[in-house]
């Protein structure tokens, strides 16, 4: 939020009694545990119903970035924006690839990481050591960015009173509080609350914010002529651009760590089935809102430049908050609705950090006989390490940090042959799957660092895809079979 | 060189992946939602306020996600 915007006490008590109920949440969930095991703390027992997989799946896929970055964006490149709305809804195209499969053999092989899978398909110590560092760096990075954004909220709607730094400490704490009181059972319910607070939030900015601007087709007969390039169609390699937004959306989101274990911890398939049949709906509920309000902030607030276009959603709830005492707490619920998009994406990530670390390198490298209660004590402390590692990076970098600390997307992706080809090529072999895992890496990161993050129009990350599937696939074809290792 | 055998798992029946069919209509899909045969800097009249481009790639997406529904129905099958 602009300064100026800050909340008045009663609207900060709000939101103070809002986190107070997650690590209550929290509190509950550990009441409701089985057992003293990694499937209970990581995957909640496996248990979870139609709603909470379906409110845990929207709230970890939508993240604060949906509501501040995806506003900004609109607001600098206009329509061409629509493309959020295709690439959210492609990963649930992604999910159709692998997900059938996985989740078949997960249900029969009690895989708890993404980890357990590679391990159990390839066979090979060293692949999934690989690929739990890449997704545990992805993943780093993602929760790194939410925290930064926490911290830039909090300074905003106390109008300074609590830095962003005390705001990130405050905040990664009360994260971390209930996720370690009962993991994913916590976090799933948070998720739920978090994700009502969120479709609300965004419902509230549907019935508001095109209301600034007289109107939707008021503000695009405007921008039609004080920006007609923002409502053209999109030339080619813009559309290029597009192609490349579904195919590391579709594939890389779609193979997000957290987003696999919550596949794991459904009751069953059919409440499975029924949760993504639903999801590929939500970007009309989310994404398609972000576009309409960061086109509406053209017209109404125009001129904005650089960092501050990514403010143009609280500058625009601060106009809201002038105009009514009804406004102002519409605002209240949407400032819930962004720490909910946060933190619910936030501490999903850390629970799969903490997962991974304790199942694919503790257990596996270091202690391959301690106990469940042991890996689960070993997992709270790793979220508190992590959390503590993130939160000291949040604090002591600024924004134009190293581009290493952006990219998450470019690194993940490259794991994507193990799971949308490994699941279904027998002849796949674990040292054509590592050559084009580190080849594709090298393309993307090279390209990257270079400055080249796209090529004409494709992201680094995907044209590092298409060396590591062209490797995978020739591989499949040159390298002989040593011996036949069941998906 | 021997065919590839296909990978069995158990308690699946069936699946989207062995279906060409499914991906043809996600790529006419896909190919429709993806803006490339508008001239560049194309308006048209306004649809729901949103210029005719990107309520065709709506549509598209809209058509995808009823798609998507249907699939996971016919052809995404566990065993009872």
């Amino acid at each position: 939020m602009e300064s100026g915007s800050g909340f008045g006490t009663g609207a900060l008590v709000v939101v103070g009694l809002y986190l107070v109920m997650m690590i209550g949440v929290g509190w509950i969930g550990r009441l409701r545990r089985q057992s003293d095991s990694m499937a209970d703390f990581y995957l909640a027992g496996r248990s979870m119903g139609l709603p909470v997989l379906l409110l845990t799946l929207y709230a970890t896929q939508y993240s604060g970035n949906t509501m501040f970055g995806y506003t900004g964006k609109a607001y600098r490149i206009g329509f061409e924006w629509t493309v959020s709305i295709l690439f959210m809804f492609s990963i649930i195209v992604g999910y159709l690839l692998f997900a059938p499969r996985l989740v078949a053999l997960a249900r029969r092989m009690d895989f708890i990481t993404p980890g357990d899978y590679i391990r159990h398909r390839f066979g090979s110590p060293l692949l999934t050591l690989l690929a739990t560092l890449l997704m545990v760096y992805a993943l780093g990075n993602y929760t790194l960015a939410q925290l930064k954004a926490m911290g830039a909220a909090v300074e905003g709607i106390t109008d300074g009173g609590i830095s962003s730094d005390y705001g990130i400490i405050a905040l990664a704490v009360i994260m971390v509080v209930y996720e370690t009181l009962g993991g994913m059972r916590s976090v799933a319910w948070t998720d739920v609350i978090q994700g009502v607070v969120l479709l609300a939030g965004f419902s509230v900015l549907l019935f508001l914010v095109p209301g600034l601007g007289g109107g939707l087709t008021a503000v695009v007969e405007e921008l039609s002529v004080t920006a007609p390039e923002m409502v053209g169609a999109p030339s080619l390699e813009v559309c290029n651009t597009w192609i490349s937004f579904v195919l590391l959306l579709g594939c890389g989101a779609a193979i997000y760590p957290q987003a696999i274990q919550r596949l794991y911890a459904s009751r069953s398939v059919s409440v499975l089935k029924r949760s993504l049949m639903v999801m590929a709906f939500l970007p009309l509920t989310t994404t398609l809102i972000a576009l309409l309000c960061g086109l509406t902030g053209r017209v109404v607030l125009p001129g904005l430049e650089g960092v501050e276009t990514d403010q143009i959603l609280a500058r625009l709830c601060g106009l809201i908050m002038e105009q009514s005492l009804a406004g102002y707490w519409l605002v209240v619920v949407i400032f819930a609705a962004a720490l909910a998009a946060l933190m619910s994406t936030a501490d999903s990530a850390l629970l799969s950090i903490s997962s991974m670390f304790t199942r694919d390198i503790y257990q596996v490298h270091l202690r391959p006989g301690a106990t469940q209660p042991e890996l689960t004590l070993v997992g709270k402390i790793v979220s508190w390490v992590v959390v503590a590692v993130l939160v000291g990076i949040a604090i002591g970098t600024e924004k134009t940090l190293v581009r290493l600390l952006e990219i998450k997307f470019e690194v993940l992706i490259q794991i994507v042959p193990c799971f949308f080809l490994g699941l279904y090529w027998r002849r796949l072999q674990t040292s054509v799957v590592i050559s084009g895992l580190l080849a594709g890496l090298a393309v993307a990161l090279g390209l990257t660092i270079a400055g080249q993050s796209k090529l004409y129009g494709f992201h680094a990350g995907v044209v590092g895809l298409g060396v590591n599937l062209l490797i995978c696939a020739a591989g499949r074809l040159l390298v002989p079979v040593k011996e036949e290792s069941e998906a | 060189m021997k065919p590839e055998a296909p990978v069995e798992v158990e308690g699946l029946r069936d699946e989207p992946r062995r279906h060409p069919l499914i991906w043809v209509v996600y790529l006419l899909l896909f190919a429709v939602a993806v803006p490339w045969y508008w001239p560049t800097g194309y308006r048209g009249p306004l649809i729901l306020g949103l210029p005719l481009w990107a309520a065709v790639s709506l549509g598209a997406v809209v058509l995808m996600a009823l798609w998507t529904g249907f699939v996971i129905r016919r052809w995404w099958r566990e065993e009872d």
